[in-house]
C-alpha cells in the first residue's frame, strides 16, 4: 500500500526505466529480408571482384572477417567529396590501429580514376593503403554495388564533374550486411556514428 | 569636469563599442568562402593531406591581392604531384569577389592587404588567360 505513493511510483518508474536503459541493444539489419526456401535472409552487399590501388583484385568475402566502412567518390570531385574523405579520415585515425576494421573508397569514375591515380590519390592522402583501399571495377558492378549500400550515384552531365552521389558512409558487419550509416558531409553524424561502429565491433567479436 | 576631460575622447570610445559590436568583419567574404571554397579547404581552411595544401600554406600569395584574384577566377591547373587541379571560378562579379579576398587576406595572410571594388575589377580584366 505505501509503495504506491507518488513517491514509491516514481521510484518504481525510475526502476523500471534505468532498467530498459540498460539493455545492450543491437543495430537494425538494414533492406528488406528475402525469404528463400524455409529461410529469411538480411540484404546483403554483393561479393563482387573490385581491383584496388594496387592493381590487386579482390572480393570483400576474402577480407578474413572485419567489418567494412564504405564510400563512393572519385578524385576529380569539386562538389562533397573532400568533406566526406576529411570526415572518412577521422574514422581512419580512429580505427587505424583496429585490425577488425577495413575502410574501402569506391571511384564511381572509372574512366579518369585509373589504377595508377588512385595508388596517386592515397599516397598524397597519407594514408596506410592495407588499411584503407581505393578501389575501382567494371563501372555497371560499381553503380550496382552503389545501389547495394543504398548509396544513390547519377551520372549527369548537369551535375559538377558530371556525377550526382550521396556522401553517406556505410557500416558493414562480418557477413556483409547492411547496419548502419551517417552523412560524411555532417561531421555530427559521423560522431555519433563512431557509436555504432564500436557497438558492432563488441556485438561481432565477443 | 571628469566629463569634460572625456569629451574628446568620446567619438573614439563610441567607435570602440561599434566596432566591438560587429562579430566578424567580412562577414559576406565570410558567406562566399562557405559557398564556393568550403567543400575543398574545408572550414579551417585545412584542406585534405597533401591533395589540398593547408591555406595557411599560401601566406604569401593571400597577401598579394593581384595574385589572389587572378588565381580564384582561374583556378589552378592539374598538379603533376597530385592530381588534383584548382576549379576556375567564373561566376563571382566584382563585389563578390572584393569580399572574399578581403577575408581570406584578413584570415590567412601574413601581411593582409585590403582591396575596394574598382581595384578588384582592374585585377580581373588583367587576368583574363583568353
Amino acid at each position: 500500500m505505501k509503495l504506491l505513493t507518488f513517491e514509491g511510483i516514481t521510484i518504481i518508474g525510475c526502476i523500471l526505466i534505468a532498467g530498459c536503459g540498460n539493455e545492450p541493444k543491437r543495430l537494425p539489419y538494414l533492406g528488406n529480408m528475402e525469404v528463400k526456401g524455409s529461410d529469411t535472409l538480411y540484404h546483403t552487399i554483393p561479393d563482387i571482384t573490385l581491383t584496388d590501388q594496387d592493381s590487386q583484385t579482390y572480393r570483400i568475402s576474402n577480407l578474413d572477417n572485419k567489418i567494412i566502412l564504405a564510400d563512393f567518390f572519385f578524385t576529380s570531385c569539386p562538389s562533397i567529396c573532400p568533406k566526406v574523405t576529411k570526415q572518412m579520415l577521422r574514422l581512419y585515425d580512429r580505427y587505424k590501429d583496429d585490425d577488425r576494421v577495413v575502410i574501402i573508397s569506391h571511384t564511381i569514375d572509372q574512366r579518369h580514376d585509373s589504377v595508377a591515380v588512385l595508388n596517386r590519390y592515397a599516397h598524397n592522402l597519407g594514408v596506410d593503403t592495407g588499411k584503407w583501399k581505393f578501389v575501382t571495377g567494371e563501372k555497371d558492378s560499381i553503380f550496382y554495388l552503389a545501389d547495394q549500400y543504398f548509396v544513390s550515384v547519377i551520372e549527369d552531365p548537369l551535375a559538377p564533374a558530371g556525377f550526382d552521389h550521396s556522401g553517406r558512409i556505410i557500416l558493414v558487419d562480418k557477413a556483409r550486411r547492411v547496419r548502419g550509416f551517417c552523412e560524411g558531409t555532417d561531421p555530427e553524424s559521423v560522431t555519433a556514428f563512431f557509436d555504432s561502429v564500436d557497438k558492432l565491433l563488441k556485438d561481432e567479436y565477443q | 569636469m571628469v566629463l569634460s576631460r572625456i569629451f574628446p575622447l568620446l567619438p573614439f570610445i563610441l567607435l570602440f563599442f561599434i566596432g566591438g559590436c560587429q562579430p566578424e568583419p567580412y562577414s559576406q567574404g565570410e558567406v562566399l568562402y562557405k559557398y564556393h571554397c568550403e567543400n575543398c579547404h574545408m572550414e579551417d581552411g585545412s584542406g585534405l593531406g597533401k591533395l589540398i595544401p593547408h591555406l595557411d600554406s599560401a601566406k604569401l600569395t593571400l597577401s598579394d591581392p593581384v595574385k589572389l584574384v587572378c588565381l580564384i577566377r582561374n583556378g589552378l591547373p592539374v598538379n603533376k604531384l597530385t592530381g588534383q587541379k584548382m576549379p576556375a571560378n567564373l561566376k563571382m562579379n566584382e563585389v563578390e569577389m572584393t569580399n572574399l579576398v578581403n577575408f581570406l587576406g584578413s584570415k590567412y595572410a601574413s601581411n593582409p592587404q585590403t582591396v575596394i571594388v574598382p581595384e578588384v575589377k582592374k585585377m580581373l580584366a588583367g587576368c583574363q588567360t583568353d
